[in-house]
């Protein structure tokens, strides 16, 4: 039985009940969240028990980190350093997108490594496999898709970025509609490829029930694939976008009555001005299921700092409603992160979230950053560096030397004031 | 005569055609804003600045990059590479907030050096000649806080932070309502101390107008620093930080009259769900007068990484109105930053204040973003480079990250997005 159907039977699992704990909240609260849809908790039945996470509404604001290997870069090694790394920044789910080398190796590597929920995206898979079985990617079959989201589900993958929400209509509003970066969705691109070649619909679309099939016998979460999210400030909320949309809103009912677990994942690039109105749109277009955004970027124009324009859009989603934020690193648009790079893109994701779960008032959130505050007035710099969001950032550095102290004699002005407010 | 008055009298000054050219809009555009006070050129008479700037409403939203001497081990020649690393990451103004050494000295090289406008706190010097002078900062004389002033507007200083509101009203206000961190600003504390010390009002209050007469004759433009900017998210729109805001919009409808360039300086720690209360209750108050923020940082947790705290809180505040971002660097709350921070904390808030840009539709904001876009469309590398924000980084990272050696970069490799639908749509170059 999946999470979905054992909540709205009113019964609790062991996953909720490590979700409620983690979270502070009720367990009730938890199942409720799960039975409407609001809520999801991915978790393979096959999986080996890891860091239960639940994503979506009235939660903590969750981030997941990507590794994975590339046709330029293919060491399973260097892949399992940045899985630590994102772990010890403290990321709550991981995707394996590998699309080069020993991708069934490197699943396997990341499933025995991995602590939190890991997802993949199966298409990848299946379309490298593709070129070497049949020389194009374009000439992948319906059953060689399906094949590959049939052995990860039973490997124990517990959430997975699927494309369904891409058919003929979303094409052709992307032909009518004029982007400027058209397609930047990786697995949308080989799907839309596939689809002008072969003039077929997307089998992932018209084979939905199949796909949900699969899904709910490993207790799988989907996790709508967006196609067509904005790959560019000027691409954001055009009518392929909002069509992709309301095509994934009807699959997110479908996989509810189908007992399923579902969340929905978004944008990309998003000037600042349209994040609340995105956010709003996909609560509204898909039931309120949890959305799983990339970013927000909120500008194009920022290469090698894209983790910053992503803290920045990831907090106004947040604020606004969304409630799984995909890191971006300060390598996107360059090239494959590093360790470093990884880090980086962990702790601003997580400062977003956490400036997110502030603006929402959660109360977790509001306590830490007031526990911080006295600790600064105290000038307690060992809680300081504990309540940090990376304590070992500080390095050696404890004394901050600014506060209260400068080249005055003995009677310090602000000790006086210090002792005024009876904080000296 | 100042900006401010020669804009009221219908004269278009050649700072004015200056920054109307850089920001392309018209100087009678700029004339009417300096006019009405929602716009400040900073321009000391006695300052020749390569790269005047104007900050205000419906311009480019503008950064400042703080340095300065600080401590023991604090050098000049150090504090003057910071400088140069902020103007290479394209800062639009300088402070200089040097609290120890030869301040003097410090200041003088400063201006020398800048192409851009520079800022300084006389107060913290002040302090520091009180200190070796009668052992005590508490002792400072109120002559000698108006000589170190009239010191920094004669030396050229385009614009002079100073405490002028926080009163004793406002003190006595903060403790009464239990202020988590009530002693966040180094000036405002050590002011604080010598009005209880001396049981006196704040002397830049009480003598706002020898300040105004000062600012005046130079052509300083004053920028009202608060002393009760909030430290903490829980100290965040307090009674204190509202009453002092008040007093601020006061304040700025006399230098107005006085014929003197004001802006306002604000926040500090604000709660996303805060930042545009904030921004509209200081336009309100203070009568459209630029706003000059430190940050915002939006959560008190995020040090190490306050650049990035700071430039999501910058984004929205300057989206929301304010227009002049004083950075954070990423050694906010532990240390002093390096010249390398320096310059990450500029580009930091340079993405803050163009992301702002974008949203409020500033003319030419979107323009920058297609650009690059399209560039990045058709794989065209050396473009998207140059269009960068910070060329340099975006550049170097494409070589280690990729070792330049795809068409695509080595995140997708040969299963490029861009490439692989390039060929069915056929929307660009198919090359790779």
């Amino acid at each position: 039985m999946t999470q979905v159907l054992a909540a709205r039977m009113g019964k609790i699992t062991a996953e909720m009940e490590m979700v409620a704990d983690r979270e502070g909240l009720s367990v009730e609260f938890i199942r409720a969240g799960v039975a409407s849809g609001k809520i999801v908790i991915p978790k393979n039945k096959l999986r080996k028990p890891v860091n239960a996470c639940g994503i979506g509404q009235g939660l903590r604001i969750k981030v997941n980190a990507l590794i994975g290997t590339s046709s330029e870069r293919d060491r399973i090694a260097m892949e399992e350093k940045k899985l630590a790394v994102a772990e010890a920044a403290g990321c709550d789910a991981l995707m394996d997108l590998s699309t080069g080398g020993d991708i069934d190796g490197m699943r396997k590597m990341t499933m025995a490594k991995a602590g939190v929920p890991l997802g993949s995206v199966p298409i990848y898979q299946a379309a490298i496999e593709a070129i070497e079985k049949h020389g194009a990617i374009v000439d992948m079959t319906a059953e060689d898709m399906f094949a590959s989201v049939e052995k990860q589900a039973a490997e124990g993958i517990d959430f997975m970025a699927i494309h369904c929400a891409l058919n003929f209509d979303v094409i052709r509003r992307l032909q009518a509609s004029g982007r400027v970066t058209d397609v930047v969705s990786r697995g949308g691109a080989f799907l839309t490829g596939w689809m002008l070649h072969n003039q077929k619909e997307n089998p992932l679309y018209q084979q939905f029930d199949r796909l949900l099939a699969i899904l709910k016998e490993y207790d799988v979460t989907l996790s709508l694939g967006d196609s067509i999210r904005p790959g560019s400030t000027a691409d954001s909320l055009d009518g392929a976008q909002l069509q992709g949309m309301i095509i994934a809103g009807e699959l997110v009912a479908r996989s509810q009555a189908a007992g399923v677990q579902v969340m929905v994942e978004g944008p990309g690039h998003v000037p600042m001005h349209h994040v609340e109105s995105t956010m709003l749109l996909q609560k509204r277009l898909c039931n309120g299921a949890p959305y799983f955004i990339l970013g927000t970027l909120a500008t194009d124009v920022a290469p090698g700092y894209d983790h910053i324009t992503s803290a920045i859009g990831g907090a106004l989603a947040g604020a606004a409603g969304a409630d799984f934020l995909c890191y971006v690193t300060p390598a996107e648009h360059l090239g494959l992160p590093t360790e470093e790079d990884v880090k980086d893109g962990v702790i601003a994701a997580r400062i977003a979230a956490h400036a997110a779960d502030l603006a929402r008032g959660d109360k977790r959130a509001l306590e830490r950053d007031l526990q911080m505050a006295r600790a600064r007035v105290a000038l307690d710099y060992d809680r300081q560096i504990g309540l940090s969001i990376d304590p070992p950032k500080w390095g050696d550095k404890k004394h901050h030397g600014q506060d209260h102290c400068c080249t005055c004699g003995k009677e310090c002005a602000a000790q006086i004031a210090a002792r005024y407010f009876g904080i000296s | 005569m100042t900006q401010l008055k020669k804009a009221l009298e219908g004269e278009v000054t050649a700072e004015m055609r200056q920054v109307a050219q850089s920001e392309g809009v018209t100087a009678e555009f700029i004339r009417e804003g300096v006019a009405a006070g929602t716009m400040v050129i900073p321009r000391n008479v006695r300052h020749s600045i390569a790269n005047p700037v104007a900050i205000g409403t419906g311009l480019r939203t503008k950064v400042s990059a703080s340095i300065g001497l600080h401590g023991g081990e604090a050098a000049i020649p150090e504090e003057l590479a910071k400088i140069t690393a902020a103007v290479d990451a394209g800062t639009n103004a300088i402070m200089d907030l040097s609290v120890s050494g030869d301040i003097d000295a410090m200041r003088r090289a400063a201006l020398a050096l800048s192409p851009v406008p520079v800022g300084t706190l006389p107060l913290y010097q002040a302090l520091a000649e009180a200190g070796q002078k009668y052992g005590s900062t508490a002792k400072m004389k109120v002559e000698d806080l108006f000589a170190v002033i009239e010191r920094h507007a004669s030396d050229g200083v385009d614009f002079l932070a100073m405490h002028c509101g926080t009163t004793m009203d406002i003190v006595e206000r903060a403790k009464k309502d239990g202020r988590i961190d009530p002693l966040v600003s180094y000036g405002g504390s050590h002011l604080i101390g010598w009005m209880i010390y001396n049981q006196a009002e704040n002397p830049l209050y009480t003598n706002y107008d020898r300040v105004l007469e000062i600012a005046r004759r130079y052509g300083a433009t004053i920028s009202l620093a608060d002393g009760m900017r909030p430290g903490c998210l829980a100290d965040s729109l307090d009674g204190p930080q509202v009453q002092e805001l008040v007093v601020l919009g006061e304040l700025v409808r006399r230098a107005r009259e006085a014929g003197v360039q004001v802006m306002v300086k604000g926040p500090g720690h604000v709660p996303l769900n805060q930042l545009k209360a904030t921004v509209t209750l200081q336009k309100s108050l203070c009568k459209g007068a630029p706003y000059f923020v430190f940050g915002p940082v939006v959560t008190d947790i995020a040090a190490g990484y306050d650049h990035i705290s700071a430039a999501i809180g910058g984004a929205i505040s300057a989206w929301a109105g304010a227009e002049f971002l004083c950075y954070v660097t990423a050694s906010e709350h532990i240390s002093l930053p390096d010249a390398h921070q320096v310059r990450e904390g500029v580009m930091a808030s340079r993405i803050a204040a163009h992301a702002a840009d974008l949203a409020r539709g500033l003319p030419g904001a979107a323009e920058w973003d297609l650009e690059i876009s399209q560039a990045r469309k058709v794989l065209d590398w050396k473009k998207q480079i140059e269009l960068s924000i910070d060329p340099d980084r975006a550049g170097r990272l494409r070589k280690e990250r990729s070792d330049d050696a795809s068409e695509g970069c080595a995140m997708c490799g040969k299963y490029c997005a861009m490439k692989v639908v390039s060929e069915y749509l056929g929307t660009a170059r198919q090359t790779c």
